[in-house]
């Protein structure tokens, strides 16, 4: 009988945080390498055109703060540390989304010599937005699919 | 119209606590919304603040190196609670306030301050660069607004001859709206609140652009969420004054409703029209001209009842 409350009472609070986490996810942007074409599609996607406070995302300026890191480009072996650092800085639960062609496998720098690869080379990716770069509809796609699947009990 | 509550309940429920949370809540969602829909967006959905605060309070809480780990804690709360407590001397809602002395503007007044001074010592605290500078910042403005924000709320202290706020509420209720008798403190006021809120144009000390997120850059979790709390909270009680002083009082709910509202309306409209200003033109703006028109205001009110 106890436990059933409990555990009642620990479903609720579960549910409520999963809630609370899909519909405000607050976004940092880290660009470790990209030809910066990715980054002004990811300035469009925050204009008021696309609208993405409708999701109850906001760009925020310090890791602290953030929920995702959306990371541009490929990672090069100058940004590697940069960028682990500011995936250590970020508190749980904290989720990555890689972006563009070159953020998936290195793109069209496949193989230089000064690439570490793409993002998941470095950090734990949950979500591939590919295109080269990907249109803000394509981003706005990639950020609610990764909020839709916390939405799924895992396992 | 008068109300007596248990002290208990109007710490706790209302005006202060639970109830003022959530209706700062509120008024941040309409801020928002107003804000995007002046920039031609649909905005926020209506529970928006309320799933931020949740994530921010079930999310992990760093300490970072190098702080007082005691006052990194504290300060937020210590913030939030004088920010409530300074609840219970307005008239919420447009009720009579909980508590009420003669001089309680006074204390309201520094009450509110005490939110932005905490936010200058929790940045001063860190020993992060970003940090220091939005300090630094933040403290810069609240030593430009403060004092001509005082003045204008002296304004209609003065002319009521009082210092208590409920009976300058009640003063306010029987002549004519001080909007109209005092217009530049009017806009002195107003300005002056959105510079305590740190709104744009006055949101140098947490400009995102360049110093990433200023005095709260540290913070996560819970912390950032109380300190987020305690803006809210700010922004309510803010409004409920002014509009109490300048706007004719405030004698039932749908009165504060409606003038809070209508004032959230016109700041809304202020942040989306105007850029950020860098610090040293805030201040410059407050010194030049605010203390200057506030000032006046006084000036013209103390010579008007001198020969009136
Ligand atoms: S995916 Fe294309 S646009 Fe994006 S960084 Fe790579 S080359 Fe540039």
């Amino acid at each position: 009988m106890e436990n059933t409350k409990i555990n009642a009472w620990e479903k609720t609070l579960n549910g409520l945080k999963t809630w609370a986490r899909i519909n405000s996810p607050w976004v940092i942007h880290y660009n470790s390498g990209s030809c910066n074409g990715c980054d002004i599609e990811i300035l469009a996607t925050l204009t008021p055109r696309y609208d993405l406070e409708r999701f109850g995302v906001k760009l925020q300026g310090s890791p602290r703060h953030a929920d995702i890191l959306l990371c541009t480009g490929p990672v090069t072996r100058q940004s590697r540390d940069r960028l682990l650092r500011i995936y250590e800085q970020m508190p749980e639960p904290k989720f990555v989304v890689a972006l563009g062609s070159c953020g998936l496998s290195g793109g069209v720098f496949h193989g230089s010599y000064n690439i570490a690869g793409g993002v998941d080379e470095v950090l734990p990716v949950s979500a591939y937005i590919p295109g080269c770069p990907p249109r803000p509809e394509a981003i706005i796609q990639g950020v609610v699919a990764l909020l839709n699947s916390l939405k799924e009990p895992k396992g | 119209m008068s109300l007596t509550l248990p002290s208990l309940v109007s710490i706790l429920v209302f005006p202060a606590g639970m109830f003022l949370i959530l209706l700062g809540m509120v008024y941040e969602y309409v801020d928002r919304k107003l804000v995007a829909r002046y920039q031609n967006r649909f905005g926020p959905r209506w529970f928006q603040p309320l799933a931020d605060m949740f994530k921010l309070l079930a999310k992990e809480e760093i300490i970072p190196d190098g702080v007082n780990k005691a006052l990194f804690i504290f300060l937020p709360i210590l913030g939030v609670t004088a920010a409530l407590t300074s609840a219970l001397y307005t008239p919420m809602l447009g009720f009579a306030p909980a508590f009420s002395f003669r001089g309680d503007l006074i204390l309201v007044v520094y009450m509110l301050s005490v939110l932005t001074i905490c936010l200058g010592l929790a940045g001063a605290n860190t020993v992060d660069r970003f940090s220091l500078v939005g300090a630094t910042r933040t403290l810069t403005q609240l030593f430009s607004y403060e004092a001509p924000f005082m003045l204008t709320l002296l304004g209609p202290a003065l002319a009521a001859g009082t210092l208590q706020i409920s009976q300058i509420n009640a003063y306010a209720q029987d002549t004519w709206w001080m909007i109209l008798t005092q217009p530049i403190g009017f806009l002195v006021a107003l300005i002056g609140l959105m510079g305590k809120l740190e709104l744009p144009p006055f949101d140098a000390p947490e400009a995102e652009t360049e110093i990433v997120s200023g005095a709260l850059t540290e913070y996560s979790g819970r912390g950032l969420a109380l300190f987020r709390i305690g803006k809210n909270v700010e922004l309510v009680i803010g409004l409920t004054l002014i509009s109490a002083f300048y706007l004719g009082g405030l004698a039932n709910p749908l009165e504060f409703i409606l003038k809070t509202l209508g004032l959230l309306l016109v700041i809304a409209l202020l942040q989306s029209l105007f850029a950020r200003l860098r610090i040293d033109q805030t201040v410059g703006l407050w010194w030049r001209i605010g203390a200057i028109l506030a000032l006046v205001q006084i000036l013209i009110l103390v010579v008007g009842r001198l020969f009136f």
